[in-house]
């Protein structure tokens, strides 16, 4: 009976622990599918046909189609860069250096993907549209009320968890498999200005 | 044997965790029942260029569409034979990539690489011979790129980056003459 009992115990544990560990890995990625640099996190092989499984399991339950890394390169930030998650209560103010890539575009979601409603249908900013400041670098801020520069609107809903993701067309340096490299040291810094 | 027992059942539980955690992720991909091919499947039939709607909140055909890019789709079926795929490519910022139905990126071309904006192409199985079809001369095959796709379906996508704030209008009337449809009839 005893013996039962561990066996079932084992059983769950086991349970949770595979199902766990292989939502984890699939979801929020590891060091061996995803480049991470402070926010931002970004799968390799995203879209390749000799992508791992976990790549291919991300890919299947986004729903998405993503061109494979050696033509675009897609980054995502679901934190500020100091790790708190993005808050539409919150203001943010996001900082970019110059990227060198043929285009790219900084793009605002809920947590299920989805654009935020709100009246200036201002969805994104990419690389023709952003005011940027005489070294080239560009601000824009993320907040519900309207800011001067490059404002992102987070609409008027309730408060909701936010994703950002920059898509980089034509990244001009490239590695030796054609994968378009970007500094990651380059990649906008999220700051929180202010909450509520 | 009262020593040994914890150590087994830890042993049991990490072996049993790991294939759970394989079956898991190999299985997720053919199990996640509303994965791109199946979104773009309701919108219309297949070897169709289905222009998507401009992504706008509740408007979206897939999670985390980029706004300031205009879609164009087509769902091929080659179990009738190759398809052909034309389009102007008005903008060297414009990508035309291929999936497979689970998602995988196989080919794609930059509208910068590109020799002249008219692309003309054909998409088969690696079976399908397509000189054979509705073509007299090689010659008239020169412009002609030849895709093969690994699987008899497949995702066509152009995608329209939008090079300005007021560009939208543009981009969605050159992506209204791209067409796909079967191969034979077309040329």
């Amino acid at each position: 009976m005893r013996a039962l009992g561990y066996f079932i115990g084992t059983f769950a544990v086991a349970l949770i622990l595979g199902i766990g560990s292989a939502w984890y890995m699939i979801e929020r990625g590891s060091p061996l599918t995803t480049a991470s640099f402070g926010p931002w996190r970004s799968w390799l092989s995203e879209g390749n046909p000799n992508a791992d499984p976990y790549t291919r399991a991300h890919l299947a339950r986004s729903g998405r189609l993503p061109l494979t890394s050696t033509v675009a390169r897609y980054f995502m930030a679901d934190t500020d860069s100091r790790g708190r998650s993005l808050y539409s209560g919150c203001e943010y103010s996001i900082v970019g250096a110059p990227l060198d890539a043929r285009w790219w575009s900084l793009a605002l979601y809920d947590a299920n993907g989805s654009l935020i409603a709100n009246p200036s249908h201002r969805y994104s900013f990419n690389s023709e549209e952003a005011i940027r400041r005489s070294d080239g670098s560009f601000h824009i801020t993320l907040s519900r009320n309207a800011r001067p520069e490059n404002w992102l609107p987070e609409g008027s809903g309730p408060d909701r968890n936010l994703v950002l993701i920059l898509r980089v067309y034509g990244a001009r340096d490239t590695d030796i498999s054609g994968i378009g490299q970007i500094p990651l040291e380059r990649l906008p810094k999220i700051e929180r200005v202010r909450c509520g | 044997m009262r020593v040994r027992l914890p150590g087994l059942y830890i042993a049991l539980c990490v072996v049993l965790a790991g294939v759970i955690h394989v079956v898991a992720v190999l299985t997720l991909p053919m199990l996640a029942p509303r994965d791109a091919q199946a979104r773009l499947a309701a919108l219309g039939p297949a070897n169709t260029m289905i222009q998507l709607p401009p992504p706008a909140p509740g408007h979206q055909v897939m999670p985390l569409m980029a706004p300031d890019i205009r879609y164009a789709v087509c769902r091929y079926d080659l179990s009738k034979g190759p398809v052909r795929l034309k389009a102007r490519i008005a903008d060297g910022l414009w990508v035309i990539a291929f999936y497979t139905p689970l998602g995988e990126n196989y080919y794609a071309i930059v509208g910068a690489d590109m020799k002249q904006p008219n692309l003309d192409l054909i998409v088969a199985t690696k079976d399908q011979d397509v000189a054979e079809v509705g073509v007299d001369s090689p010659e008239a095959f020169d412009n002609v790129v030849v895709v093969t796709s690994p699987a008899v379906e497949g995702i066509a996508m152009i995608r329209a980056p939008l090079s300005g704030p007021s560009r939208s209008a543009e981009a969605e009337h050159a992506l209204k003459s791209a067409y796909c449809g079967p191969h034979k009839g077309s040329s």
